[in-house]
């Protein structure tokens, strides 16, 4: 029988035992949870979000768009994004210029000691 | 091939012992930590038993699906979040014994793994259509990706200066618990090394998200946040899912930094040596956790999201690489 254990040259892992013991924790997970009740009054009150007895406002109007997702990151990081945005012209000649940029400050510090 | 088998029906057994044990301490740790932050502010607080009383009555209730879930994946968020934390237990050792799958995955995979509680509750969230769990949600995969860097920082440079010391696998939790930070290192590397536990120390409570790092629940604002649709037995597996995480966050603090037992002191009796190992790993639990969640959560208030990158990305991850560079300085004394 093979053995799956992957080596990355510095670390390693074996997807195979992995799985095997996530199979047996959902089992023996999965035995709990059933024991849990199961009903609820389905078509009621109950089933209705919680906004704070707010009146449900319409799903359009609540949802978070994509560039609205990392808000926090965004403005955490917004003096870095005030400087790092406008370097994206859009002109493939000024990206390969980064380019040979990067890779030469990369040779210099990784590759050549 | 009956080697193979015979290493399959112990991944079977381990994983169930270890899944019963975490369960079982993680809700004990839970306990105490109430207990303890409730002494801490002048209370008496619940008994230590109330987190299992707690989960015996969450099973009675009734578990409510909103009628805007996904019904599936809302259900299935809070058993897969249980399920992954117990998986993590199983690659890191429990006092002296050796992990389950040690020899099967590395730190590194530790913290990959770390992150798939995070993504099935980000996942239970945003598949419960309220929008207090979808901005919940959100902020959860922010927080997730600002602790990322300072935890990385720490395992990185841990198993570097491990690396540059000769030491065999350093990324392998063996080794990492063999070979001691402290017994490598320098004075730098020890300063270095002090500064890197305090990193990971402030990164447990954005993992477990407890306070100051609460902001994915944060109850007085978002009512419960990616749990305010959550109720009867699939809360009771998600707050089963928190205890375990935080047994399994305290075991990587003090599998990295405090990995030391006690069975050198009982040579030739190797059962009490195991016994005294175990109540020595339980008690290094308890206080890494007091330090680490209790004390922090007294002490602090919540962060807003925004200020949670600021903390982790510039101040724990300049603290992090600040850590690094003194292990990188040490190593070139040293070594």
């Amino acid at each position: 029988m093979p053995d799956f254990t992957l080596f990355t040259g510095s670390g390693f892992w074996n997807p195979i035992f992995w799985f095997v013991s996530i199979i047996v924790a959902l089992i023996l997970i999965y035995i709990i949870y059933a024991s849990g009740e199961k009903g609820y009054k389905r078509g009621t009150e109950q089933v209705k979000p919680f906004i704070s007895g707010n009146p449900e406002p319409a799903k359009r109007g609540v949802q978070i768009s994509a560039g609205n997702l990392y808000w926090g990151y965004m403005d955490s990081l917004r003096v870095y994004y005030r400087n790092l945005i406008p370097l994206h012209t859009g002109i493939i000649t000024d990206y390969l210029l980064w380019m040979f940029c990067v890779t030469a400050i990369l040779l210099i510090l990784v590759v050549i000691p | 091939m009956i080697e193979q088998l015979g290493g399959f029906l112990y991944v079977v057994l381990g994983t169930i012992f270890v899944a019963l044990f975490g369960i079982g301490f993680g809700l004990g740790v839970l306990g105490v930590d109430r207990k303890l932050t409730a002494h801490m502010q002048a209370r008496i607080g619940p008994p230590l038993r109330q987190p299992f009383i707690d989960i015996r009555k969450l099973l009675l209730k009734e578990n409510i699906i909103p009628e805007n879930a996904i019904s599936w994946l809302f259900n299935a968020a809070p058993v897969f979040a249980l399920a992954a934390s117990v998986t993590i237990l199983l690659y890191l050792p429990i006092g002296g014994l050796p992990p389950v799958l040690g020899v099967y995955g590395d730190i590194i995979l530790i913290m990959y793994l770390l992150t798939v509680p995070a993504l099935a509750m980000v996942t239970g969230g945003f598949a419960s259509g309220s929008p207090y769990a979808t901005v919940g949600a959100q902020r959860e995969m922010i927080t997730m990706m600002a602790y990322e860097l300072p935890l990385a920082t720490v395992f990185i440079a841990l198993a570097w200066r491990l690396a540059r010391a000769g030491v065999q696998d350093p990324f392998s939790l063996a080794s990492l618990t063999s070979t001691p930070i402290w017994s490598v290192a320098g004075p730098l590397g020890i300063i270095g090394a002090l500064i890197l536990l305090i990193v990971l120390i402030f990164v447990t409570p954005g993992e477990l998200s407890r306070v100051p790092f609460d902001t994915p629940e944060a109850e007085t604002e978002l009512a419960g946040g990616l749990m305010v649709e959550y109720s009867g037995k699939n809360l009771a597996m998600f707050y089963l899912a928190q205890g375990v995480k935080s047994v399994a966050m305290a075991s990587v603090i003090v599998a990295l930094f405090l990995p030391w037992g006690l069975s050198e002191f009982v040579p030739g009796i190797p059962a009490l040596g195991i016994l005294l190992d175990f109540l020595w790993y339980i008690v290094k639990v308890l206080a890494v956790l007091f330090v680490s969640v209790s004390l922090i959560r007294v002490a602090m208030a919540r962060f807003r999201i925004s200020q949670v990158v600021t903390m982790y990305w510039i101040y724990l991850g300049g603290l992090g690489i600040l850590g690094l560079t003194l292990l990188f300085l040490d190593s070139l004394g040293g070594v």
